[in-house]
């Protein structure tokens, strides 16, 4: 025994020990484990267990519907989808492939993706996997009354939206999805949890408070599937149903102005005046909810985000645009409010003019000879305002007239994502692109050009606030909330946003040039409408890039001699310069004023009308 | 021949056939407690089968206290090869239970070859120890009997079965201890081990646990850092190994033991990561944290320990566990029956399971004391190394002291396979002891 390494009876003891008393005292550590656990904590485990077994399972409350401004037919209404779910271990291993594929027809799934979500090495898991969600009631009362055929599948109803002909109502009413997990961090205290569903646009996420209620609890002891294994326990806390909205939307103004629009890029805001009550909102392209909530849904989304003409976007809050002879509206007022010019004093418009070493044209290049304010406004003449603009006003009065029309802030109308558009003053070119501010500059801005950025719905505010004699309303969608239970309605109040005191007589004048622009000006062509007298203005603006095209606006209201306010009508159509359409917008004005006024529908208008730019036979 | 005369005619030992007796008794029991579901109906016959099992067992152990072990021996090559041959088949017909290509057969018939493969591993390893027993403080013999641990090891993981790969481990280091081995090297192998998994998982407790990405877990992935932090180590290695052979003495010895015990650790390590799959990786930090996914890896770990803190010292009686009638409780008749028993039976029923292994496990300490034979010595510190491991890990795990791993717990899991093993296993003991005499 000369190498002490090697294990003989005599040295192989002490290791042997050495092994016991290792093991005895991992065992030794083990049972202090088990008697910490089960002595010690063994309150805190046992309330754990209960816990467990006793789930508190959420009851979805009923989501409010959504109408339009005659409370009649829902817009969005809450139909019942379900969600199938799998547990591969209450099922027999052997049997998983056929009841898979038996769901893969009932569901119309392909096999092979359900043997993706149910792969073999998951087939003893209790994890419930879930196969498919929006399957409607006749394929789960199939899988119900099967039972024995389906072991382990289990469903949930989960009702969705449905969104009943909305058409352009989509980006006004939006569309509701699953929290994400921003959404969740802010509204966590706010009653929303992981698997809560929220608005993600327009009304439905402004509204999503009102609209969603208070989900209930049921509590009871279950086993890990879910299932109610005692029966005892019905307690439960009755979720409240949410409210329905009563939106201030005209259906058939909206469908009107859709029809209107047509195919064409671009926006139309119907407002009453008097209120702030958006009666229509248009946008085009735009895009069709129910398809969120389809398998279909993140391709559908995937296009909709990469699609050139952005279909999601509201254009009339979300899409800011030069206003073009529009604004010359604001340069009116402005004129005459602070009394720079004489209206009846005269310019000779030659067609151009040229200020400093820059040549600016009239649109009309022959000139339009003896001009006033009212021809001016009428014809639309460039080189009037220019020259206003330049040696009677000052950039500073236009900014100001500019702001108190509410351009360049936001209305703080009742859906999400608005932009404020642009009023660019010197102070602002001189810090954003480090250049002063130049005589040119007030010559563009004069005529709606250069850096200025309004949305259409600042422009059917401005004519608001010419109509209303110097007052405009918050605009709002939202009519009243209506509560199913209690049949308590809420209506908004209408709320002065912007006041501009100038006299009577001044807002009359502007009214009466703008009247002047329709009888005898730039839209006597086209406005051939005679269910009502409309007064407004028209314009074209150049928006950078090439080509002969622009945009086209047409902002209006009517009735233009009614005494009461409450009657009137403000309307304001954009038409992007991607079209081929020119000058569009007061086509389309045309007929929605002769369909609101004529108590026509668009086809009924157009026949009235037989414009001769649409094929009427 | 005074030896043979004094010798009991029976081979079984009393302590140990009533201990396993007991051990399997209570595993039925709970068998069926497991499959008996919320409303108090039998929903499984896996109890039936594991009965049929026990009495398979009990008569392959019979057979193997029986004839002279000494056959297992000289045919110990063969067996290995043999057990080889089977796991490598299994890598290519097997069929995956589990998510392990694990299991092997033919017309419904077959089992683990992993589980036969650890005996078999010991049986064979066991002669190579005692064959080089007066070089057993060697490098190269200790690197030999590595390698022939290491086949075995390599392919069960790519089952991949990481909790029966890692029982290696412990077995080889506490026969090459009870071989003669010195406990330098066996630290050396251990402390490795240990660094290498340790160095391996950093990085990714400090991402998932504590949401951090500029730690050190970010140094040990930067392959910059650790190239300039392993050849400055390199350096150290040369210059202690140097200054070893120069001046013979013991401070650099220790430099050069630890420097590579890092060495190999950062190498290893680095290996590892690309090695691992994400639910393994997972299974360690729901260990640290049960709450970081506790629906999905964190949940059996959360059942069972509520499982088992709710038994309390007498339990919730037999049938009568809450968290696994009603399910929450995956797996309760395979690697989570500690599980049941602890709910049902208590503090007490678990002071029962560990009283009983560790009789087995001390009666086999004290034949290893009685045998004479060397191989008898060594092949039974194998199995005491396989059962050891399994008990604490397996239990360790449902108690949530050790990661989720799943390797049954002998003679109480469903599964005809381990029990086999165990049988076997005991069985062998028994004849080692019966023998003791004749050497």
């Amino acid at each position: 025994m000369g190498d002490r390494n090697l294990i003989s009876p005599e040295n192989k003891t002490p290791r042997l020990i050495g092994i016991g008393v290792v093991l005895s005292a991992i065992i030794l550590l083990y049972l202090m484990q088990l008697f910490s656990m089960q002595i010690i904590n063994n309150v805190r485990f046992t309330q754990d267990a209960t816990q467990i077994s006793q789930k508190s399972v959420s009851i979805t409350a009923k989501r409010g519907e959504i109408f339009d401004r005659f409370h009649e037919v829902p817009l969005v209404q809450n139909v019942d989808s379900f969600q199938v779910n799998f547990n591969p271990a209450e099922a027999s291993a052997s049997e998983i492939p056929r009841i898979l594929s038996r769901l893969s027809v009932l569901l119309r799934i392909p096999f092979s993706l359900l043997d993706q979500k149910v792969p073999e090495r998951l087939y003893t898991s209790f994890q419930s996997i879930e196969l498919r969600h929006g399957i409607d009631y006749a394929t789960v009362s199939q899988i119900a009354e099967h039972r024995d055929d389906f072991q382990g599948v289990t469903w949930e109803s989960n009702p969705i939206r449905n969104y009943v002909n909305i058409g352009t109502l989509a980006h006004v009413i939006g569309y509701v999805g699953s929290i994400n997990q921003e959404e969740l961090q802010v509204l966590y205290n706010q009653g929303y949890g992981m698997r809560s569903l929220i608005g993600k646009s327009g009304i439905e996420k402004n509204f999503d408070l009102v609209l969603r209620g208070k989900d209930g609890t049921r509590f009871r002891t279950v086993d890990v599937n879910g299932r109610n294994v005692s029966s005892n326990s019905t307690d439960k806390i009755i979720p409240e149903s949410g409210k329905d909205l009563v939106l201030t939307i005209d259906r058939r103004i909206q469908i009107l102005a859709e029809k209107a629009l047509g195919p064409r890029n671009g926006s139309v805001v119907v407002l009453r005046p008097a209120t702030g009550e958006v009666l229509a909102m248009v946008s085009y392209p735009y895009f069709d909810p129910n398809k969120f909530y389809t398998e279909e849904a993140s391709q559908e989304f995937t296009r909709l985000q990469t699609d050139p003409t952005f279909p999601l976007i509201n254009r009339s809050i979300q899409s800011a645009y030069p206003p073009g002879s529009t604004f010359k509206i604001i340069m009116t007022t402005a004129i005459l409010g602070d009394k720079v010019i004489d209206p009846a004093r005269t310019v000779v418009c030659t067609g151009s003019i040229e200020v400093g070493d820059r040549v600016f044209k009239c649109n009309k290049l022959t000139g339009h000879g003896v001009v006033n304010l009212a021809k001016g406004l009428a014809q639309s003449c460039n080189i009037y305002f220019y020259k206003a603009g330049l040696e009677n006003l000052g950039i500073e009065r236009i900014d100001d007239y500019s702001k108190k029309f509410g351009l360049g802030q936001l209305s703080g109308i009742d859906v999400p994502g608005e932009i404020s558009g642009l009023v660019p003053t010197p102070k602002w070119k001189e810090k954003n692109l480090n250049y002063p501010w130049l005589g040119g500059d007030t010559v563009n801005i004069s005529i709606g050009q250069g850096y200025l950025q309004v949305t259409p719905m600042q422009m059917a505010n401005t004519v608001a606030m010419i109509s209303n004699m110097g007052r405009v309303y918050r605009p709002h969608l939202v009519k009243s909330v209506f509560d199913p239970l209690t049949k308590k309605v809420e209506e908004t109040q209408p709320e002065i946003i912007y006041e501009n005191p100038l006299t009577p007589e001044v807002w009359t004048a502007v009214q009466n040039n703008m009247r002047g622009v329709i009888t005898e000006g730039t839209a006597a062509v086209v406005i051939t409408t005679k269910a009502v007298k409309v007064a407004g203005k028209t314009g074209t603006a150049e928006d950078g890039g090439k080509g002969s095209s622009n945009h086209s606006w047409f902002v209006a209201y009517a009735p233009w001699d009614d005494p009461n306010p409450e009657n009137r009508i403000v309307l304001a159509v954009q038409v992007e310069k991607t079209n081929e359409w020119e000058w569009w917008a007061p086509k389309a004005a045309d007929m929605i004023f002769q369909g609101i006024f004529g108590n026509q529908t668009y086809e009924e208008a157009v026949q009235t009308l037989k414009p001769w730019y649409i094929n009427w036979q | 021949m005074s030896n043979l005369t004094t010798r009991s005619t029976i081979p079984i030992d009393s302590t140990l056939i009533l201990a396993v007796l007991a051990l399997i008794g209570i595993g039925i029991l709970f068998i069926y407690s497991s499959g008996v579901n919320s409303t108090g109906v039998l929903i499984s016959n896996e109890y039936l089968r594991q009965l049929l099992w026990a009495f398979l067992a009990l008569g392959v152990l019979l057979v193997f206290s029986y004839f002279n072990y000494n056959l297992l021996r000289d045919f110990s090559l063969w067996i290995y090869l043999a057990c080889l041959l089977l796991l490598a088949l299994t890598l290519v017909f097997g069929k995956v239970v589990n998510g392990a290509r694990a299991w092997l057969g033919i017309f419904g018939l077959g089992g683990q070859p992993s589980e036969f493969a650890k005996i078999a591993t010991i049986l064979y390893l066991a002669r190579f120890l005692e064959s080089r027993r007066n070089k057993i403080g060697d490098w190269k013999v200790f690197l030999q009997a590595f390698l022939l641990v290491a086949v075995p090891m390599a392919l069960i993981i790519r089952q991949p079965d990481t909790g029966t790969t890692l029982v290696f481990i412990p077995v080889f280091l506490l026969m090459l201890f009870m071989a003669g081995g010195k406990v330098r090297h066996l630290f050396f192998v251990a402390l490795t081990g240990v660094f290498s998994i340790v160095m391996a998982l950093i990085p990714y407790v400090e991402t998932i646990i504590y949401h951090e990405t500029d730690g050190i877990g970010s140094l040990l992935t930067n392959w910059t850092t650790m190239g300039i932090v392993s050849s400055f180590m390199v350096v150290i290695l040369c210059i202690a190994w140097y200054g070893w052979i120069r001046f013979k003495k013991s401070v650099f010895y220790w430099i050069v033991f630890f420097v590579s015990i890092l060495i190999l650790a950062l190498a290893l390590s680095s290996g590892l990561r690309l090695v691992l799959k994400e639910y393994q990786i997972m299974r360690f930090i729901v260990f640290l944290d049960p709450s970081i996914d506790p629906r999905d890896s964190g949940w059996n770990l959360i059942q069972s320990i509520t499982a088992i803190g709710s038994g309390g010292f007498s339990g919730k009686g037999w049938l009568a566990g809450t968290q696994s009638h009603l399910r929450f409780l995956p797996m309760q008749s395979t690697d989570f029956i500690f599980s049941v028993v602890g709910e049902e039976w208590g503090f007490l029923g678990g002071t029962v399971i560990f009283g009983l292994f560790l009789t087995i496990l001390l009666r086999m300490l004290f034949i290893m004391q009685k045998i004479r034979d060397r191989y008898g010595v060594i092949v039974l510190a194998g199995f005491l190394g396989v059962l050891f491991t399994h008990v604490f890990v397996n239990i360790g795990m449902t108690v949530g002291i050790m990661p989720v791993t799943g390797i049954p717990l002998y003679f109480l899991s469903y599964g005809g396979s381990s029990l086999l093993a165990g049988c076997i296993m005991m069985g062998i003991s028994m004849n080692v002891h019966h023998r003791r005499f004749m050497f």
